[in-house]
C-alpha cells in the first residue's frame, strides 16, 4: 500500500512556483496496477520520483508498505562511465540481492552481447532501456514504477517484456506513466489523473482515460 | 597510472629546471626530495578537490535510486582519493628517499598530521564547491581562474621562511603553505618552519569542513536536482 497524506509538492524554476500536487490524499492499494495520466509537464515523472522517495515532499507525507523500485525511465539511472555489468553489480549491492545471480539474469535478458561489458555511455537509448528493464525485473519489487519505458525496443523485445511483466504482475503491482492509452489499458486496472495539482482516482481505467481525454480537449 | 605519472613528471621537470639555475635547494641537498615533498603535500589537497568537486554531478544518474544519497558519492570518492594519493606518495617519496645518498630520518607524526589536515580541508572545500558549482555556474569559472596560481603561491618550490617580511605574512594566509611546511618538517628534522601555525591551520581546516557539511546538508534539494 502507498498512501499520500495531504501531500504537497511545488516545482520551482527561476522564482516561479508551480504546484505539482497540492494537499493530495490518496491510497494505492495492493493488487491494483495504476496508470498515471496527465498532460505534458504536469509532473507525472516528479510524482513517480516522490513515490520512489528519490525526492521529498514540501508538506505532508507518503506512507509506503512494500518494496518499491526506482523510477524506470528514459533518463536512465546508469553511471555512464561504468559498464553495464558494473552498473548491475552496483544496483545488486545497494538493493542487497545476490550479485552474480542478478548479473546472469540481466545479461541473458537484455541481450546486449559484448556491449554488456562496455561503458553505458556507448549504448543507444534502446540498449539502455533494455538494461534498465532487465535489471528491474531481476529484482523482486512489490511496486514497479515505470515511466514510458515499455515503449522502447523492437517488437521482439516488447513481446519479451510483456511476457516477463505479466508473470511479475501476478504478485507485484505497477504504477505506470505513459502517453499511450493502449499501454495503460493493457497493464493497468485503475487510473489516476493529474491535472492542475489535483490527483483524481478512478476505480476503472476506462473512466480515467475518458477524464484525461476530456482534459486534453478542454484546453 | 596517470595519478602516478603526473607527479613524477612534474617533480622531474622541476628538478631539472632548478638544478640548471640554482646550486642547492632551499632545504637539504636533493632537489628531487625538496620538490616532491612540496608537490605531494599540495596534491593531497589539490587532487582531492578537483576529483571531489564533480563528485555529485558525475554521479547524477545514480541519484535516481532513492537509496543513494549525494553524500555517498562524496564519501566514496574521498576514500578512493586518499588511497590513490597515499599510494603515489609512497612510491614517489619512497623511491627518492631510497636512492638518496644521505640518510633521511622520517618523522611520521608530522607527515601524517599534515596529510590528514590536507585531506579534511580538501573535503570541506569540495563539499562547498559541489553545491556552489551547481547553483552558480559562473562561480565555477571564477574558482578555476583563481585556483590556477595556487600551485605557485603555496610554497611548493620555495620556502615561505625566506620571503621578506611584509609579503611573508601575506603568503602565510594561505593554509596550503602551512600544510606543506608541516609535511616538510617530517622529512627535514633540521627544518625550523618559522611561521608555521598549527592552530591557524586546524582552525581553517575544521571551519571549512564544518561549513562544507552545513552547506551540503542544507542544499540536498539542489544536489538531488529538483
Amino acid at each position: 500500500m502507498i498512501r499520500f497524506e495531504q501531500a504537497t509538492k511545488y516545482a520551482r524554476t527561476k522564482g516561479i512556483k508551480k504546484p505539482i500536487i497540492e494537499d493530495a490524499s490518496l491510497t494505492f492499494n495492493r493488487g491494483k496496477s495504476v496508470g498515471l495520466l496527465g498532460r505534458n509537464g504536469a509532473g507525472k515523472s516528479t510524482l513517480l520520483r516522490l513515490i520512489a522517495g528519490a525526492i521529498k515532499l514540501d508538506k505532508g507525507r507518503i506512507i509506503r508498505h512494500g518494496k518499491i523500485s526506482w523510477p524506470l525511465g528514459f533518463a536512465g539511472s546508469f553511471q555512464s562511465s561504468m559498464t553495464g555489468e558494473q552498473n548491475v553489480r552496483f544496483v545488486a549491492r545497494i538493493y542487497g540481492v545476490d550479485t552474480e545471480q542478478l548479473i546472469e539474469y540481466v545479461e541473458d535478458f537484455a541481450e546486449l552481447g559484448p556491449f554488456f561489458k562496455a561503458p553505458v555511455g556507448t549504448y543507444s537509448s534502446g540498449m539502455k532501456a533494455r538494461l534498465a528493464f532487465g535489471l528491474s525485473m531481476g529484482i523482486n519489487f512489490d511496486y514497479y514504477l515505470v515511466d514510458e519505458i515499455t515503449a522502447v525496443g523492437d517488437s521482439n523485445f516488447k513481446k519479451k517484456c510483456q511476457a516477463v511483466f505479466e508473470t511479475k504482475l501476478k504478485d507485484s503491482d505497477v504504477i505506470m506513466v505513459s502517453h499511450s492509452t493502449s499501454t495503460i489499458r493493457d497493464y493497468c486496472d485503475c487510473g489516476v489523473v493529474l491535472e492542475r495539482g489535483e490527483l483524481t482516482y478512478y476505480e476503472d481505467v476506462e473512466s480515467a482515460i475518458r477524464a484525461h481525454d476530456r482534459n486534453m480537449k478542454g484546453n | 597510472m596517470w595519478a602516478l605519472l603526473d607527479p613524477a613528471a612534474h617533480i622531474l621537470l622541476m628538478t631539472l629546471i632548478f638544478r640548471a639555475i640554482a646550486r642547492a635547494p632551499a632545504l637539504g641537498t636533493s632537489f628531487a626530495l625538496f620538490f616532491a615533498t612540496g608537490y605531494i603535500a599540495f596534491q593531497f589537497y589539490q587532487a582531492m578537490t578537483s576529483y571531489l568537486n564533480s563528485a555529485v554531478r558525475a554521479n547524477k544518474a545514480l541519484l535516481s535510486y532513492p537509496n543513494v544519497a549525494p553524500i555517498d558519492a562524496i564519501v566514496a570518492r574521498f576514500i578512493l582519493q586518499v588511497g590513490t594519493t597515499s599510494l603515489v606518495a609512497f612510491i614517489v617519496l619512497g623511491t627518492i628517499v631510497a636512492t638518496m645518498r644521505a640518510e633521511t630520518n622520517l618523522h611520521w607524526p608530522a607527515i601524517l598530521e599534515a596529510v590528514a589536515i590536507a585531506c579534511l580541508f580538501g573535503l570541506g572545500a569540495a563539499m562547498i564547491n559541489c553545491v556552489l558549482f551547481l547553483r552558480y555556474p559562473l562561480y565555477e569559472q571564477i574558482f578555476t581562474i583563481v585556483n590556477r596560481p595556487l600551485f605557485l603561491i603555496s610554497g611548493v618550490f620555495f620556502l615561505p621562511d625566506s620571503i621578506p617580511a611584509p609579503y611573508r605574512d601575506l603568503v602565510l594566509f594561505n593554509p596550503l603553505v602551512h600544510i606543506i611546511m608541516g609535511f616538510r618538517q617530517g622529512f627535514y628534522p633540521e627544518y625550523r618552519a618559522t611561521g608555521l601555525d598549527m592552530n591557524y591551520l586546524y582552525g581553517i581546516a575544521l571551519l571549512t569542513l564544518f561549513a562544507g557539511m552545513l552547506v551540503f546538508t542544507l542544499s540536498s534539494k539542489t544536489l538531488r536536482n529538483e
